[in-house]
């Protein structure tokens, strides 16, 4: 079995790395994974979802059962853009300051993919589980984007800030 | 132990016509995949000018100096180039390892905005292994019969560690329908967002139809995870191999993600095709009519 020997130290010596590294980054360190995916069952998610606005209407920035925006949304994939790059930059950006938002509107092409006179809606999608067992899913609009100009929702930040061109 | 390495590394298959082209098969499928991820994500980089969650190597190198239009292009074109010579020349197979680390960079780069795929991890597993072998086996036999065991044992570590991970992260009550409701509303955004519309299928009405069968279909989930490792024991490969692609298949259907590689490599490394390949040798005389080395 001595034959054997050289397949079990190299074999041995990466599952050691492999533990050292996704023990030491959270889990994760490509290809080395501890691959956690729904590993929470019941815990509350965060996506996103775009829609399109010919006109900017008073109710614009009121939170909505996703249902009700549907109809609206946009296909990224029909624009080129990573949907979960997309839901990511909604779901785990913390601070949204400058540099991030032109990353965001850099990353949606906005200048180019929005035409003329139309709006992007870029909306945070939140589930979450009841106390029933229900799942409820909510729209809630973060920013009003057009060709040049990205508009922060004043409801949820601060209205002095609200507004760049990108 | 060594019967678990004699089981993983396949050293007893027989060094016949259909075992060479099997190994090959399985060097081309990952040197194929390792081309494709390199002009897929090297393409998406240029979009990208800002880190919003390091991933592995972007935790030691500022990867924000590879963005722009040039350096990802660049990095694709050495990856191609290293990984054709590795395949194509035994002389330099020895650049899979650096071949994989370009990978490994490549998706830190890639995949800095928050997004944390695994559909590719069988790939950076097989590509590795290749890389481990041909620098630390002098014979090239020895060298594509270990990356073979090496990706078998990763992929069968990989699944039996994610069962732990959802009875760790949730407990037993894993399994309760009520989680996959929300899963599926999850994955129908994500659907949503990259379509613009979706529509239920079958076994997402199913699932939502009654708790119970929700249930049942996460029990059967995780119980084929947790059994993954013994795809480690050749006799019950087949097997496991049929159950994980089934998995898979229910995967897609109720939540909308599909692993293509995994499904193609699992097909190639779970069933021994060279049995196949040596009854066509057999009847069609294909070693003559083709030239197949380790």
């Amino acid at each position: 079995m001595a034959k054997y020997t050289k397949y079990k130290r190299i074999l041995l010596s990466v599952l050691a790395i492999n533990a050292l590294l996704v023990s030491t980054h959270e889990g994760e360190f490509w290809p080395f994974s501890i691959f956690p995916m729904f590993s929470q069952g019941g815990h509350p998610w965060t996506r996103g979802v775009v829609q399109e606005l010919d006109t900017i209407t008073p109710d614009v920035w009121d939170v909505k059962p996703l249902e009700e925006v549907r109809p609206g949304v946009i296909s990224l994939d029909a624009h080129g853009i990573d949907q979960i790059d997309y839901a990511n930059f909604m779901s785990k950006t913390k601070v949204w300051d400058q540099k991030r938002l032109r990353a965001l509107a850099g990353m949606l092409q906005a200048s180019k993919n929005i035409s003329g006179g139309k709006y992007w809606l870029l909306t945070r999608v939140e589930g979450f589980l009841t106390e029933e067992d229900s799942v409820v899913v909510n729209a809630i609009p973060m920013f009003l984007v057009s060709a040049d100009t990205l508009i922060k929702n004043p409801n949820i930040f601060n209205p002095q800030k609200d507004e760049f061109t990108h | 132990m060594n019967s678990l390495i004699k089981n993983l590394f396949t050293l007893d298959d027989p060094d016949s016509f259909g075992v060479k082209a099997y190994l090959r098969l399985f060097e081309l499928f990952t040197a194929t995949y390792t081309i494709i991820y390199a002009w897929k994500w090297g393409s998406y980089i240029p979009r990208i000018s800002d880190v919003v969650l390091p991933l592995g190597l972007a935790h030691y190198i500022d990867v924000s100096i590879f963005f722009g239009d040039v350096m990802p292009w660049v990095l694709a074109s050495i990856l191609t180039l290293v990984t054709l010579a590795a395949f194509l020349f035994r002389k330099y197979s020895w650049l899979y390892l650096p071949a994989f680390f370009l990978l490994q960079l490549l998706y830190a780069i890639r995949f800095s905005l928050g997004e944390i795929p695994h559909s590719s991890n069988l790939v950076g597993f097989s590509l590795l292994g290749l890389g481990l072998g041909f620098a630390f086996f002098d014979k090239n036999r020895q060298a594509l019969h270990f990356a073979y065991g090496f990706v078998i044992f990763f992929a069968g570590l990989g699944y039996t560690t994610a069962a732990f991970c959802k009875l760790i992260g949730t407990g037993f009550h894993w399994v309760d329908g009520a989680h996959l409701w929300l899963w599926i509303a999850e994955k129908s955004t994500d659907v949503l967002s990259a379509e613009g519309s979706y529509n239920l299928n079958l076994l997402q009405m199913i699932a939502l139809d009654k708790r119970i069968y929700a249930t049942l279909i996460l029990l059967t989930g995780i119980v084929t995870e947790f059994f993954a490792f013994l795809i480690w024991w050749k006799k019950a490969r087949p097997f496991v191999t049929l159950a994980l692609i089934g998995m898979h298949i229910g995967i897609y259907l109720a939540m909308n993600i599909f692993f293509l590689p995994y499904m193609i490599e699992f097909v190639i490394i779970g069933f021994p095709l060279y049995i196949l390949f040596d009854k066509l040798n057999k009847k069609f005389n294909l070693e003559h009519r083709l030239s197949v080395s380790y």
